[in-house]
């Protein structure tokens, strides 16, 4: 249309001063972005790193196991719901697991331990413990030569007990019938250092310590890791209503105090990026009222000529769209690469950061629709907004003063 | 001078505009200082919140004490350490303790838990367990008294008067000692960890229990008179009493994670501030383009009958200079009023927890001089200096093409 | 605050106590002697007491039923030696009790455990006995106010800890059978005098030549479901194979 060939040359008729315009709603948008970036991110990676750390998308007990672990609240025939999930298109791996908190003794020692037994293949391909392994290898689920299974132990445990690789492990713990659950292990692995979180964890082979416990054909806990990040809610939703009998809960309430502590924060973020926002806003006002208003005289001459006032006005409101819309792209393909870093990457903390019981490493940006979409249609919504009654003004102003203006 | 009292004038000859970047600057200073208030009540609460709650500002223990807790590891030469204590100027207050893993139980039910044995009276200029009291009192020093987290007296199905076996190992033989205290208060610190493992009683009755005698202890808490700097935190009096076997640290040593909220507040403030001032920046060279072009004409006059360049960016930056004050100005004055207002009623912003620490209390926000002089001299230099392209950009039109220039 | 006798619930060894002394009641022929008088007499007889016993403990949760075969040796209220019969996983199985310490055998692992103080309140065996139980003494007229009360049926003996008496029990009631003498409950109340748990003696049988409960089961009031249930089937007081020897170490450790 005319309109808008008219609406573009003008644009670039006045290089100047469309270019002043464009760089200001340049700079607000890569502004905002990163700003939105900031304020969202952080957690992300946090959350993805405790999810596949150890937690998972979703975790499966009995009753309330979560909040007040008992070793009864088992879930009887595991295998039955590891089929199921197999079969879920939207899980991507799950893992079993069973606790005791127990007592570790060598010769002369004793230190309290946290056993944790585990589905040793699918704990591997749903959690990163493989990889904290700092000593010898993952243990496999076999009797080793003199029928003791073998176990993979903390650094803390190794160091107050003074045992390492190939050392034997005793444990004491209390089985699920009440007797007192007791046996040797051989140690397989010792896994992270002094300062881990689980330097106090004794893995052990699921069959190993279902035996340990006297709790045959049950574990304590199912951890699920999905294909999809963000469905975890939805998900635990779907699979609470398959499975009645068992509580479902989405990493949000497993990590509750984390997530509480980062929703908390995000509010608190939402004050900041207001104020952000805000000052984004009297930008675009000033850029975009100016550069309508400085023409008024211009606009007095068109109209002086001919052009009728609605069509001025529609005219200064295309070219302000397209004005924005194209300082928006730029400013799109300007901040993609900036925020990928921050999202990637992010600044490195001198030392991990504990939030809510989850430890974070790096301060990092989100990476999102979000964070690139909100900014744009505030800018944009804020531009034609201003420009509407702007060029409104400009249209109604007789073209005698318009001439005369400055 | 001439050219100062031409550019304020200039200013008032499209108002408007001069009031949109008035407000655009004026309002980045503003957000400015009310971050910077908000930030700055923020640490405050934080740092009260660890050294005020329990940890107190710093603290003593035997070397290796604080990797088990191992009540072996105690401090024997108590009447030593506290006469040295005592005679240091910059302590205001410190007390002692002993502290101890144990079962408590109820005749319901029984819960591992840790008990600090404190002086009633010392303890109370260190940390806040008589203001956490909810129920019942705190310690008069009386023999069997016991105060209890709420969610650990929840747990035990106990309440005032109960009776309350704890069972643990004296020092040194390990062996088993009991001893038979009555609830007497209920305290609640709104934090996890300490009202649901925490319980307190006299030092004199946690003593005997462990079978210590008054010499020894496990750990001395300090506050000093005046507040550890965040920025630099060292002490004579840590530095004198750490020696091979004992080891005196600040809050911030004992907390190494704090300082690292700290620093982190410190780049968000840095990134917020860069943020702002590069939109304010922006729109300020926008601004003097804007009046540049609108003037170019007049410009073109001007240096066709002689003006020097220079002249011509001087007034540019003097119109900057110019705006940058009267934006200070509504700045300042705006910011003062909402920091006034934030200081008092304070911003509730909902429970967080880190690192331990739990910001469920309103913050208030914070005066301090440098907001009020730092961030507007910033604020001025930088609006100069964003003014300076479009001052050299006025300063070298040429004259016939300004006077050509149609709109 | 620290006592030399604490106390919380009876050991099996005070359990023998009470059935022997209200057993040796029975003997004596006036009832109108105090509670205190009763009860000194009885802790004087009982002191040189030994025992071995051949017992069944049951214990019921909501969750398991485990039933255990034991055989008990004791010497007054210092020295237990319990040793698992079956179930054939936990045969071998034995704690030791020498004055207020105790060690547990594990045969399946063959070591010795000192059982520490921090585990003392847990439950011996899964049931709803604890290790503290079992390690107690009593002087039960040092530590406990004792009055006696009588219905028709019945002989009362309230014992209200003293000051000083480490125990989580603010009162402990023993119900005696007036007619057979023979011990039909006690109650454990809080200090609110709420009742916690509760002991019933029942199936009384002539053993060794007095008539004595066999079966004892202990209800916890407070946790719905768990009981413990201990059935005598054998019971000799001062047989001839009772040594020190059995209280040791060495026999601990030994080859069962």
């Amino acid at each position: 249309m005319l309109l808008f060939k008219l609406a573009f040359r003008n644009i670039f008729r006045q290089r100047r001063r469309s270019l002043l315009t464009a760089m200001s709603l340049i700079g607000g948008y890569v502004l905002s972005v990163f700003s939105f970036s900031m304020s969202e991110g952080s957690y992300n990676n946090a959350i993805t790193f405790f999810v596949q750390d150890h937690t998972g998308h979703i975790q499966i007990h009995k009753e309330d196991y979560l909040q007040r672990p008992k070793i009864h609240k088992s879930i009887p025939r595991p295998d039955e719901l590891s089929a199921i999930l197999d079969a879920n298109e939207r899980v991507a791996s799950h893992t079993l697991r069973v606790f005791a908190p127990s007592i570790a003794y060598s010769d002369t020692d004793n230190t309290p331990a946290q056993v944790i037994g585990v589905d040793l293949a699918r704990e591997r391909a749903t959690s990163t413990l493989a990889a904290k392994i700092s000593a010898g290898a993952y243990i496999g689920p076999e009797l080793d030569g003199e029928g003791y299974y073998s176990a993979m132990i903390g650094a803390g445990i190794a160091n107050n007990l003074n045992i390492g690789l190939g050392d034997e492990l005793i444990l004491i713990s209390q089985g699920a019938d009440g007797s007192i659950a007791n046996d040797i292990y051989r140690v397989g692995a010792i896994v992270g250092d002094r300062s881990s979180a689980d330097r106090s964890t004794v893995y052990l082979p699921l069959v190993a310590s279902q035996e340990f416990l006297s709790l045959p054909d049950a574990v304590h806990e199912v951890s699920i890791l999905l294909k999809d990040d963000g469905l975890a809610r939805e998900e635990a939703a779907r699979l609470q209503e398959l499975l009645p009998e068992f509580t479902v809960d989405p990493w949000q309430v497993v990590e509750a105090t984390f997530y509480q502590s980062m929703q908390t924060d995000k509010q608190g973020n939402v004050v900041f990026l207001g104020i952000i926002i805000f000052i984004v806003f009297v930008g675009v006002l000033n850029t975009v009222l100016m550069s309508v208003l400085e023409r008024t005289r211009e606009f007095g001459v068109l109209k002086a000529i001919g052009s009728r006032p609605a069509k001025l006005a529609l005219m200064i409101t295309v070219e302000t769209i397209m004005l924005t819309s194209i300082s928006v792209l730029i400013g799109v393909m300007l901040s993609a690469p900036l925020i990928l870093w921050f999202s990637l990457a992010g600044f490195a903390l001198p030392e991990p950061m504990d939030v809510g019981g989850v430890l974070m490493s790096h301060l990092t940006g989100e990476l999102s629709l979000y964070v690139f979409a909100v900014p744009m249609f505030l800018i944009l919504g804020f531009a034609i907004l201003i420009s509407i009654p702007a060029g409104i003004r400009a249209a109604l102003n007789s073209p005698k003063e318009a001439m005369r203006s400055h | 001078m001439q050219t100062a009292s031409l550019a304020f004038r200039n200013l008032f000859r499209n108002t408007r505009r001069t009031v949109l970047t008035v407000m655009l600057i004026g309002f980045s200073l503003t957000a400015l200082i009310v971050f910077d208030g908000i930030m700055r009540g923020m640490i405050t609460l934080m740092v009260d919140n660890i050294t005020g709650t329990l940890t107190g500002e710093a603290q003593i223990h035997r070397v290796d004490y604080r990797e088990n807790l191992d009540v072996d590891l105690y401090l024997d030469n108590a009447a030593q350490i506290e006469s040295q204590l005592q005679q240091d100027a910059s302590l205001q207050a410190f007390a002692p303790r002993v502290i101890s893993g144990a079962m408590i139980s109820s005749s319901y039910n029984v819960s591992a838990g840790l008990v600090y044995g404190v002086d009633a009276q010392l303890e109370k200029s260190i940390s806040k367990i008589s203001e956490a009291v909810v129920e019942g009192a705190y310690l008069s020093g009386e023999e069997s008294e016991l105060l209890i987290g709420i969610s650990m007296a929840e747990l035990l199905e106990v309440g005032l008067g109960d009776r309350i076996v704890l069972t643990l190992s004296e020092v040194d033989n390990g062996e088993l000692a009991q001893a038979l205290l009555r609830v007497s208060g209920i305290v609640e610190f709104g934090l996890r960890e300490l009202d649901e493992n925490f319980a307190f009683t006299n030092i004199a009755a946690a003593r005997r229990t462990l079978g210590m005698t008054d010499q020894q202890t496990h750990e001395y808490a300090l506050r000093f008179v005046t507040p550890l700097s965040l920025t630099d935190s060292s002490s004579a009096l840590l530095d004198e009493l750490n020696n091979g076997e004992i080891e005196a640290l600040n809050w911030l040593e004992l907390n190494p994670e704090i300082s690292l909220i700290l620093e982190i507040s410190r780049y968000s403030s840095l990134m917020i501030g860069a943020v702002l001032f590069l939109l304010a920046s922006l729109g300020v060279i926008n601004s003097m383009f804007m009046s540049i072009y609108e003037r170019i004409y007049e410009f073109g006059v001007i240096k066709a009958i002689g003006t020097r360049p220079g002249d011509i960016s001087k007034l540019i930056l003097f119109e900057a200079l110019f705006i940058a004050l009267i934006s200070c100005g509504m700045g300042i004055l705006l910011g003062a009023a909402i920091g006034a207002y934030t200081s008092t009623s304070g911003i509730a912003f909902g429970e967080m927890e880190f690192s331990g620490i739990s910001l469920n209390n309103a913050i208030f926000s914070e005066f301090h001089i440098i907001q009020f002089t730092q961030f507007p001299i910033y604020v001025v230099l930088l609006t100069v200096i964003a003014a300076i392209y479009p001052a050299r950009f006025a300063a070298k039109i040429i004259p016939s093409d300004a006077l050509h220039k149609s709109l | 605050m620290k006592s030399t006798s604490i106390q919380s619930i009876p050991t099996l060894a005070q359990l023998l106590f009470v059935l022997l002394s209200t057993a040796l009641l029975s003997s004596l022929a006036s009832a109108q002697e105090s509670a205190v008088d009763i009860i000194d007499a009885m802790e004087e007889l009982y002191r040189g007491e030994s025992s071995l016993a051949r017992m069944t403990m049951i214990v019921e949760t909501p969750q398991f039923q485990r039933t255990m075969e034991m055989e008990s040796s004791s010497i007054g209220t210092e020295k237990a030696f319990i040793r698992i019969l079956a179930p054939r996983k936990d045969r071998g199985i034995a704690t030791l009790k020498l004055d207020l310490e105790m060690w547990n055998y594990l045969p399946k692992i063959n070591k010795v455990i000192k059982v520490p103080p921090s585990m003392m309140m847990g439950s011996w065996m899964g049931s709803d006995f604890t290790n503290d139980d079992l390690v107690k003494q009593t002087t039960l007229t040092d530590d406990y106010d004792l009055t006696l009360e009588e219905t028709d049926t019945e002989y009362r003996i309230t014992l209200v800890p003293k000051s000083n008496t480490v125990t989580v029990w603010g009162k402990i009631d023993y119900n005696v059978n007036k007619e057979l003498m023979i011990p039909l409950s006690q109650n454990f109340y809080d200090d609110s005098d709420r009742l916690i748990r509760k002991m019933e003696f029942s199936e009384p049988r002539e053993i060794s030549g007095l008539l004595i409960p066999s079966r004892m089961e202990m209800i916890p009031i407070n946790k719905e479901g768990h009981k413990t249930v201990i059935i005598y089937d054998e019971l000799q007081f001062d047989p001839p194979e009772i040594d020190e020897s059995i209280f040791t170490m060495r026999n601990l450790r030994s080859r069962f």
